[in-house]
């Protein structure tokens, strides 16, 4: 199992698979993280279906690459991506956040090593990601530890802590990435706390740093790859995305848990999926 | 069965679970803890020891220097120190966690009920300074920290009552498949090669001395108090039943319920609020089974303190021998 180096254009076809069944999953509810698992979805092409090492008949394979969202709550996207990989059956996309259902709003262990940590509680997965990354260093293990954090988190102290932990250890085993999409639930992240420069930041402390596009895939190719050459320091991928992105009359709105109607609903699918 | 198959479990239902787990006779017989975690580590791999810049006061630089590939030393991050560990146990290690109790418990509760508890990994959670221990004062007395941690599920929580018992509380820690809090005294000093070792099993009390009018469960270094108290009390024509409860979570109810027929009073003695410990613990399973036994409880009562010399705190606070044998005989005037 290695990167599958897919054309840009399956990947673009794969996000938009991903982006439909956010609109259906949340649809479904009325109400949900619709905006921020629009805007994630290239992220979520780009690593699960060309960056992680993993082998859908065997999700605890030792030698697996692991992922972590800290962000646990963007699960309408994570499911999504589960069911397109092959990690659990589609059809279990319509029990999302049904009473009794394990795919709950803030994924959980309850899910089996699919779910490699539970977060939701903000600002926790980087620690557990480092901590991943010093055990599997010292075991010799090629194995490689993404996660995705989302911009609010920052403000999370643990965080720093962190951060100033994996650039001491030099883990360059070690990729995070930032869902930089300024939404917080008390409105834009700036207006809540001023972040910015976050890739300053995370240099001051050791790490390589770069600034994305978080909705251009060619982008977030390009950085993942130079991610695993860096040597001696951990990555961190601020990669700028659109809430809503990919379903034009979404784009650019500004909610963190958003409303759609039905009516939206099949707006947005007929955009998606266009009939062949 | 998945580790995930153990989410959401009925929290601490016994001992084991490690099948293979592995470490050294000299960790059975050790009388400092960090000569019992050295040993078994090294009769284990999979044990790393992870630090928050106190490794002479949490006994773990001889582990540094004897297996420094297995020795993370994350400064002053308790937070951070717990999630890693959290990661580093589902990657297949054992993690040890030191710090002081304080640090360890009510200021990473969120990471340990999320990040060890929950998932239930091997992450043993070890903490120095337990209650009014310190002159360092009331940012270091962890009064409340048996309270947080019997609270959380599949947590165990044990103390053992000092050098003659630490050897064997490191050894049952291993073998529960889960997180362990694991508290203990800073800086033993009673005579530690010649006490004789004491067993310990987890969700086991341990009878060492028996007598007909009162038994005190006792935890901890207050377990020396309570044998202290109790030729106070024999002087006085009292006979008392010494019991340690090393193993605070899972509880031995069994022996708790025999004690209360057999007693006339139960009097529990922790140096922790009397809130959330023993006292409480002691209390639900009184409550449980019904039993009409007055209980006395010897603790910090709901109350912030300030530092000392452990002598002067024990007496300020009323938890030394000699108030121990007075509550004892003033409550069994009452009853």
């Amino acid at each position: 199992m290695t990167r599958t180096n897919k054309p840009l254009e399956d990947l673009t076809a794969q996000a938009r698979r991903l982006r439909a069944h956010v609109v259906r999953m949340v649809a479904s509810l009325r109400v949900g993280y619709l905006l921020q698992g629009l805007g994630a979805a290239d992220i979520f092409a780009a690593l699960y279906f060309d960056e992680l090492n993993l082998d859908p008949a065997d999700p605890a394979w030792p030698e697996r690459d692991r992922f972590i969202l800290s962000t646990a709550h963007n699960t309408a996207l994570l499911y999504a991506t589960f069911a397109e990989r092959g990690l659990i059956a589609v059809e279990a996309l319509d029990t999302y956040t049904r009473d009794g259902s394990p795919l709950e709003v803030n994924a959980s262990e309850r899910m089996g090593p699919i779910v490699e940590a539970t977060c939701g509680s903000l600002g926790q997965g980087l620690s557990v990601a480092l901590g991943m990354a010093l055990s599997l260093r010292r075991r010799g293990s090629a194995a490689r530890v993404y996660v995705v954090l989302g911009d609010g988190e920052l403000q999370e102290g643990q965080v720093w802590e962190a951060a100033l932990s994996a650039g001491s250890h030099g883990l360059d085993n070690l990729c995070l990435i930032i869902d930089r999409n300024y939404l917080q639930v008390e409105g834009h992240t700036d207006k809540v706390v001023a972040m910015d420069p976050i890739d300053a930041k995370f240099a001051a402390f050791g790490w390589a740093a770069s600034l994305i596009d978080g909705n251009d895939l060619g982008q977030i190719i390009g950085a993942l790859d130079q991610a695993r050459r860096v040597r001696g320091r951990p990555s961190a991928i601020i990669a700028q995305t659109r809430p809503g992105a990919g379903v034009p009359f979404l784009e650019g709105q500004m909610a963190h848990v958003a409303f759609i109607s039905q009516e939206d609903a099949a707006r947005a699918l007929a955009h998606l999926e266009p009939a062949a | 069965m998945s580790r995930a198959a153990n989410v959401g479990g009925q929290g601490v239902e016994g001992m084991g679970g490690f099948k293979d787990i592995r470490y050294a006779e000299e960790a059975l017989s050790a009388r400092s803890y960090g000569a019992a975690l050295l040993a078994a580590a090294q009769a284990d791999p999979r044990i790393v020891c992870l630090g928050a810049d106190l490794s002479q006061p949490t006994e773990t630089a001889a582990f540094r220097d004897a297996l420094p590939d297995r020795f993370f030393m994350m400064g002053i991050q308790e937070a951070n120190m717990i999630g890693a560990a959290g990661g580093m146990a589902r990657s297949g290690d054992i993690p040890f966690c030191h710090s002081f109790c304080v640090f360890v418990t009510r200021r990473v509760y969120d990471q340990v009920a999320m990040q060890a508890a929950y998932p239930k990994l091997p992450v043993k959670i070890v903490g120095f300074i337990p209650g009014l221990a310190t002159e360092l004062g009331v940012s270091h007395q962890a009064i409340d920290d048996l309270s947080l941690m019997r609270s959380l599920p599949n947590m165990a929580v044990i103390e053992p009552s000092g050098p003659e018992q630490v050897g064997a509380a490191v050894a049952e820690a291993l073998a529960y498949d889960g997180p362990v809090y694991l508290r203990l005294a800073i800086n033993w000093t009673k005579g530690e090669a010649m006490t004789p070792l004491q067993p310990f099993k987890l969700g086991k009390g341990l009878a060492l001395r028996e007598g007909g009018d009162v038994a005190i469960l006792a935890i901890g270094g207050m377990v020396a108090e309570a044998l202290a108290a109790a030729d106070l009390l024999a002087a006085r024509g009292v006979s008392a039943t010494v019991v340690n409860m090393a193993s605070l979570k899972p509880l031995d109810a069994g022996l708790v319920r025999d004690l209360a027929g057999r007693h006339r009073l139960l009097v529990t003695a922790e140096n922790h609020s009397i809130i959330g410990g023993l006292g409480s613990a002691v209390s639900e399973v009184l409550a449980d089974a019904g039993a009409g036994i007055r209980l006395a409880r010897i603790g910090v009562q709901d109350e912030f303190a300030e530092g000392g010399t452990t002598a002067y705190l024990l007496d300020k606070y009323g938890l030394s021998a000699p108030h121990i044998a007075e509550r004892v005989a003033a409550a069994l005037r009452d009853v």
